[in-house]
């Protein structure tokens, strides 16, 4: 078990960028039941907002000045993309039966990424700025910046949500509207709004997510939120979906699985070709499916019938 | 329209001024009219009853003023505006209302779910809710002051943090007047508030609605119990397959062969059974 503490560690990094993105799929959900596939672009249109930002500045701006302008530019692409994504993809569909919004949700998704695959220059892979100093030690354990940007985010984004959700008026609002929107409509609640507030967060998360992910890999391509929306769906689903600290655990134990299973797996006698970093998707779905099947609700999920 | 001698309310200003008007209200679903031009005038410091056989369209005309279904014709009027075909803005206008199948957030506690019900009575944005500017704290403080008041008014407040679900029946019924409440409204609805309760419970219930009333608030309500109905509400309106067949007070009411027919099925021997209120109060399960 050589490199433990190194791949737990890696694994953390992978999982809190998974569940970053994973809180956009349950919130929506948890709202409107629906699956936002298209959730995995917003997440690539926040990366590419910031690098839209970062080329603007010029290059001789420093990166730690960039960096905040980056967020905002980033949050604010995304944000803007889930909101009119609602506004004109979703709420003409609000009362349709849930495959036309989940169809279009799919379609979204493929518009979203040709868009961007239409600007010039980014039909490859385009080159992300990065953060510096590093790498650091602790221990046997070694990381960069982006590492420790992506940890601080999900913790911080995952603190504010839990008070937000928790103790504000329009925290109350949104869990009264996933409890029951009708009632909550005649308790004075305008639940388009509310609607409009899940989608926006789950976007701004989606945009912290995407520029870690920029940071951490050093590039960007239109089609980045395909995959890792994917496994952040399945985070959301492994953890409980409609519950957004099941959407963090859910993305550890994904990250976790496929780290731990591309470093472990080849020394299991006779599975030495299953391990390899190729497989280590196979290998999180392979958990996701054990987790359903004694656990259909998800890690930290209600029994359906609670929702009704 | 008979406004019976009732001891003037305290707080409520000018009892006697139109509070809500619905003229005319016709909901159609296809060819079916569950509610076929109705006409209901509730005036301030009232309590109003709302009767009718199963399947009469008292609910489909609860529905139609709180803004949950748009009425195919006609219109409702809250203190002279025309109320939005929106639920959150006929809250917002002034009209709260309960569920005939109780309808609490039940994953919430009891003080949270009141505190839902003061959401249009609060304004506190999101960037002071997470900056925690002084504005938002007084603001929730007030609000949960407000809802405990009411939840001691309903007497709940010892259960306040208690998920809503694990409340028993009758403290349900009694929660969803409080979160009803919390929007401070002008009139309320209530939609059956003591379907399956005892006596003792229906009695208790009485006892509030007539408080509710000497709070300021005008108050409409479905019943099946027509003893509940009959002790409490100044004019009672009865509909029948959707039209409203009889308004007045409960003499009035009660002595109409018409309702009896409705109620009874056509009498085949005379008027005797009108005479009795008992007969109604039987009839009901």
């Amino acid at each position: 078990m050589h490199e433990l503490p190194q791949n737990l560690a890696n694994g953390l990094f992978l999982g809190a960028m998974y569940g970053l993105i994973a809180v956009g799929y349950t919130m929506v959900y948890g709202i409107i039941q629906l699956i936002n596939f298209a959730h995995g672009e917003i997440f690539m249109t926040g990366a590419f907002g910031a690098l839209a930002v970062y080329s603007k500045l010029g290059a001789n701006v420093s990166i730690w000045l960039a960096l905040p302008l980056m967020i905002v530019g980033g949050v604010a692409t995304a944000t803007l993309v889930a909101v009119l994504a609602e506004r004109f993809a979703y709420r003409p569909l609000r009362n349709a039966p849930r495959l036309a919004p989940l169809i279009t949700a799919i379609g979204l998704s493929i518009f979203l990424q040709q868009l961007v695959w239409g600007f010039p220059g980014n039909k490859s892979a385009r080159v992300f700025p990065q953060l510096p100093g590093g790498p650091f030690h602790l221990g046997s354990v070694v990381f960069q910046s982006a590492d420790i940007f992506v940890v601080v985010a999900a913790v911080l984004s995952t603190l504010f949500l839990a008070y937000f959700v928790r103790s504000t008026r329009t925290g109350r609002a949104m869990q009264a509207t996933a409890q029951d929107p009708d009632t909550a409509k005649l308790m004075g609640i305008d639940t388009d709004k509310v609607i409009v507030i899940a989608f926006a967060i789950g976007a701004v998360f989606a945009a912290i997510a995407g520029i870690s992910s920029g940071l951490r890999y050093g590039q960007i391509e239109y089609n980045m939120g395909f995959l890792n929306g994917l496994f952040a769906f399945t985070a959301a689903v492994l953890g409980g979906i409609g519950n957004i600290y099941g959407a963090m655990l859910g993305g550890l134990v994904l990250g976790l699985a496929q780290t731990l299973s591309a470093a472990y797996i080849q020394y299991i006698p006779g599975m030495s070709q299953f391990g390899s970093q190729d497989w280590s998707g196979v290998w999180a779905f392979v958990i996701l499916i054990l987790v359903l099947m004694f656990r259909p609700q998800g890690l930290l999920g209600e029994r359906v019938a609670d929702r009704a | 329209m008979t406004t019976e001698t009732t001891t003037t309310p305290a707080a409520a200003p000018a009892a006697g001024t139109p509070l809500l008007e619905a003229r005319d209200v016709v909901m159609r679903f296809g060819g079916l009219t569950a509610v076929g031009g109705v006409d209901l005038t509730v005036n301030t410091g009232e309590i109003i009853g709302l009767i009718g056989p199963n399947g009469a369209g008292k609910t489909t005309f609860f529905n139609c003023l709180t803004g949950l279904y748009v009425p195919t014709e006609g219109q409702v009027r809250y203190q002279g505006q025309l109320l939005p075909p929106t639920p959150h803005k006929v809250t917002q206008a002034g009209m709260a209302r309960t569920f005939q199948n109780i309808r609490l957030f039940h994953n919430m506690t009891v003080l949270e779910n009141v505190l839902v019900g003061r959401h249009t009575r609060t304004k506190e944005g999101i960037v002071s809710a997470i900056l925690r500017g002084p504005g938002y704290r007084r603001e929730e403080a007030e609000s949960r002051a407000k809802a405990l008041e009411l939840l001691e008014f309903v007497g709940l407040a010892d259960k306040r943090d208690m998920l809503a679900r694990n409340l028993p029946y009758g403290e349900q019924r009694k929660l969803e007047i409080a979160r009803a409440m919390a929007s401070e409204p002008g009139l309320l609805l209530l939609d059956e508030p003591t379907a399956g309760m005892n006596p003792q419970e229906t009695r208790a219930t009485e006892e509030l609605v007539f408080a509710i009333r000497d709070r300021g608030m005008a108050v409409l309500v479905i019943e099946h119990d027509m003893r509940f109905i009959f002790n409490l509400c100044d004019r009672v309106a009865v509909l029948v397959q959707g039209k409203k067949l009889v308004e007045g007070d409960a003499q009035t009411v009660q002595s109409d062969e018409r309702v009896i027919a409705a109620y009874l099925g056509t009498p085949m021997d005379g008027a005797e059974a009108g005479t009795e209120s008992t007969t109604s109060t039987e009839e009901n399960q």
